[in-house]
């Protein structure tokens, strides 16, 4: 695959190669994309018909670019009599391109630049899943402007290109003919701009109160301010903080202004398959980043309670009281293609809610925000008791309604292969995955405090924690398989084991749901050589029929199901074990360029000596970069407790000494200093 | 006027629609029909809702729609949300109450609950 570069500002982003040009090549995922839509599927230059090739590539920031070029192959770099830089950036909703052209030669030069422009205004699902799509819509040429439009009955998505320099302008991109001075440099900046209209040719984002995105010197400020508000990391082992400083500036790339709360900021999930909302990636980066930048846990949360679901809806699988998985805006959802206009198909998403409302305010002390959302929280325990527990066992089970267009699994592991008996058999449906029992155990118990200390229900603090209690004890007796001592990865139709051995069981202990008794042999499991590939715990074990190094959710190692693991761990004591795997996946994330990656190939690490990347995952992805945070609060054992911040730090030897300055909470800004235990 | 719009306000100003206590602000609906424009405000206050008839007020957030898709997504026909992405009404205002649309309207005919749904045949594995 060619080497991609890319610039973002949360939910809009632009992909192309590393020239700069981005060719219309469906498999290709290369172009500016807004709202879900590709406003851009091809932007390439030449210079008297030549392609240009890259001489150096630098990112000053997550929202701007350069590349310097020359015309020709490589071989012919040391003749350059011309180079070319492109500068480009994102800003108020626009990618802006700034082409200048130097000529390094004694005498004035004559020159044809040309620019192709072109889009498809595909989906974005189309991308993620390529298929056949085409160029298409409407062209409009003017003076210093081209315009691209696609139509379907009211929805309507252009694309206005300007120039600041005249350029002969045509349906297919625009020409400029110039002549540069001797050792002279010519410039033109390029707009592009994304209209999503309305029939009164209004923007819809506008007549929202929606501020488009920050322009550049707001940007450069906002981007400074939140590295500056962090805690700063200092680390005997420098790869630590690298990924540190990486994973901040990437969280703040990955903000977005939602358009329902158009002042505050919250994730997408990922890039560029996941640039939106994303339930579940949301709230768990939230969780791991609570004790670094907690602010954007309150939009989430606030946002998420926005979109609770009201009514019963088998085409979003939506039931009250239900968190939203996924909202989309492009045109798949518009028509109802696609089930995303929001999505409820995940069982783990509204636990996982009650879960981080607890945390939040555990951290900040916002005890406000807990009574705000009672409603949403109750609705929200509620629907695990009335909407989730289809089978009415007390378990948390699934089964899509919508069977064309919704998800199969409606767990963190959402590949349609993903859960499955250690022969590879497919369970029926519904099912209960483990993991999705430990969330809802969690929930109840964390409710039940917000119900005591802050909504006033003793009774109800009662009955959920003696809910809560039972859930354990039947869960630690249904899902245990008695002959390898572990945790079933689900249970099926007929409240079987689905008995492949899976990371699943690492996050129970997460959780706090699995029996002191049995969470020696977990954690053997999870460090054992099926489960841990050297980097990490694989997320299904050798030996399992349908285990592939390179399977999504069947055999890769995921940072964010480590970071859990490692917290569940912690929990219960095995902080040798924990360490572990924080300084795998730590180690792991160097070979990226301290990049956490959404998830890479769970070979051993014997094998292969370094972490082989996952060829379709997201980068940057938010709740793999969440991760570094959470494996962080890890190794220094953090923990709020009352109006204070505990630190119990447990570091492997690696890492040397850990110091976590200034961290946010409740109690103002603490330090949190460890060194590594002494080896014996 | 419909008396099918008239009737939806009535039963909404008599404890119709599932609002948040959390949620205060105004949204005007602008119904447009083959006579004209109806003018009809929902104010909201800590999830309780009044319903008035009258001028182009200031409002939090106004629906400009045409009378028949009105209905039918107040009648739970066609989901507002992917409505709004079509552009088969317009927004002006506050996006946080197109999304509360949902809960002043009544809920999509024939879905199923979950444990109906699951005794159901399907074309699932099973």
């Amino acid at each position: 695959m060619k080497r991609m570069v890319r610039i973002l500002d949360g939910n809009i982003f632009a992909l192309s190669e590393d020239n700069g040009d981005m060719t219309f090549d469906p498999p290709s995922p290369s172009g500016f994309f807004v709202f879900d839509t590709r406003f851009l599927s091809t932007w390439r230059l030449t210079l008297d018909g030549e392609q240009l090739h890259p001489l150096a590539i630098h990112e000053p920031s997550y929202y701007e670019l350069r590349l310097f070029l020359v015309p020709g192959n490589p071989t012919h770099y040391v003749d350059a009599k011309v180079s070319i830089i492109r500068d480009r950036w994102i800003s108020d909703s626009s990618f802006t391109e700034r082409l200048t052209v130097l000529n390094h030669t004694c005498e004035p030069a004559d020159y044809v630049l040309r620019i192709d422009i072109d889009s498809d205004f595909a989906p974005i699902y189309n991308v993620v899943w390529p298929r056949a799509t085409r160029l298409r819509g409407y062209r409009e040429v003017s003076e210093d402007r081209l315009r691209l439009g696609y139509r379907r009955e009211r929805f309507h998505r252009a694309t206005e290109i300007s120039t600041t320099e005249p350029a002969a302008v045509d349906n297919q991109g625009m020409t400029y003919r110039i002549q540069v001075d001797r050792q002279g440099r010519w410039s033109t900046t390029l707009t592009v701009r994304s209209l999503v209209l309305r029939p009164d040719g209004a923007d819809v984002r506008e007549q929202l109160g929606h501020t488009h995105g920050q322009v550049g010197a707001q940007l450069r400020h906002d981007l400074s301010r939140w590295l500056a508000d962090a805690p700063r990391l200092h680390c005997d082992w420098q790869p630590l903080t690298t990924t540190y400083q990486r994973g901040l500036a990437d969280l703040a790339g990955l903000r977005f202004a939602p358009l329902a709360m158009p002042h505050e900021t919250m994730l997408t999930a990922g890039l560029p398959w996941s640039a939106t909302i994303v339930g579940r990636d949301a709230i768990l980066t939230c969780y791991q980043t609570l004790p670094f930048v907690p602010r954007t846990a309150a939009t989430t949360l606030r946002l998420l309670a926005l979109n609770q679901g009201t009514v019963l809806d088998d085409f979003r699988d939506e039931e009250p009281g239900k968190i939203l998985n996924e909202f989309r805006y492009g045109e798949l959802a518009a028509f109802e293609e696609r089930p995303q206009s929001p999505y409820f198909g995940g069982a783990d998403v509204t636990p996982l809610f009650v879960v981080l409302l607890d945390e939040y305010e555990r951290w900040t002390g916002d005890g406000q925000l807990v009574r705000d959302l009672e409603d949403t929280a109750r609705a929200a325990l509620h629907w695990i008791d009335e909407y989730g527990d289809i089978r009415g066992d007390g378990y948390l089970w699934y089964r899509r309604r919508n069977e064309n267009s919704g998800a199969m699994n409606h767990c963190w592991k959402d590949s349609p292969e993903a859960i499955c008996y250690r022969d590879g058999r497919l369970p029926g449906l519904p099912r209960a995955t483990c993991e999705l029992q430990g969330y809802a155990y969690d929930a109840k118990r964390r409710g039940a405090r917000l119900a005591r200390e802050f909504w006033g229900d003793p009774a109800y603090a009662d009955r959920l924690e003696r809910q809560a209690e039972e859930l354990k004890q039947r869960f630690n007796r249904d899902y245990w398989v008695e002959d390898g001592e572990y945790f079933a990865l689900a249970l099926g139709p007929d409240g079987d084991h689905v008995d492949a051995l899976a990371s699943n069981m690492g996050q129970l202990l997460w959780s706090g749901i699995v029996d002191e008794s049995r969470a020696p042999a977990v954690a053997r499991h999870l460090l054992g050589p099926q489960m841990y590939s050297g980097w990490g715990v694989r997320t299904l074990g050798t030996g399992q029929a349908r285990y592939n190094p390179l399977g999504y959710h069947l055999g890769t190692v995921w940072p964010l199901d480590n970071a859990l693991i490692a917290a569940g761990l912690r929990r219960y004591g095995f902080v040798a074990e924990a360490g572990i795997i924080a300084e795998g996946i730590i180690d792991a994330a160097q070979h990226f360029g301290g990049r956490m990656p959404e998830s890479f190939a769970g070979y051993d690490r014997e094998l292969t000596r370094y972490p082989v990347p996952y060829p379709a995952a997201n980068s940057p992805q938010a709740s793999a970069t969440g991760s570094t945070f959470l494996l962080l609060r890890t190794l220094l054992g953090l923990e709020p407790y009352g109006e204070h911040l505990v630190v119990h730090p447990a570091i492997p030897q690696r890492f040397g000494r850990i110091e976590l300055l200034d961290i946010p909470g409740r109690w103002g800004r603490m330090d949190a200093i460890g060194n590594a235990r002494i080896t014996t | 006027m419909s008396e099918s719009v008239r009737a939806f306000f009535d039963d909404l100003t008599h404890g119709g629609g599932r609002m948040l206590r959390q949620v205060s602000g105004s949204v005007r609906f602008d119904l447009v029909h083959a006579r004209g424009v109806d003018h009809w405000l929902v104010t909201i206050d800590q999830g309780r809702i009044t319903v008035s008839q009258g001028g182009a007020v200031t409002a939090d957030t106004v629906i400009g729609a045409d009378e028949t898709l009105f209905l039918r997504m107040a009648h739970g026909e066609i989901k507002p949300l992917s409505a709004w992405l079509r552009n088969d009404f317009t927004a002006d205002g506050e996006f946080r109450f197109v999304i509360m649309l949902e809960r002043l309207f009544a809920p999509p005919k024939g879905a199923h609950h979950p444990r109906d749904a699951a005794t159901m045949p399907s074309a699932e594995p099973a």
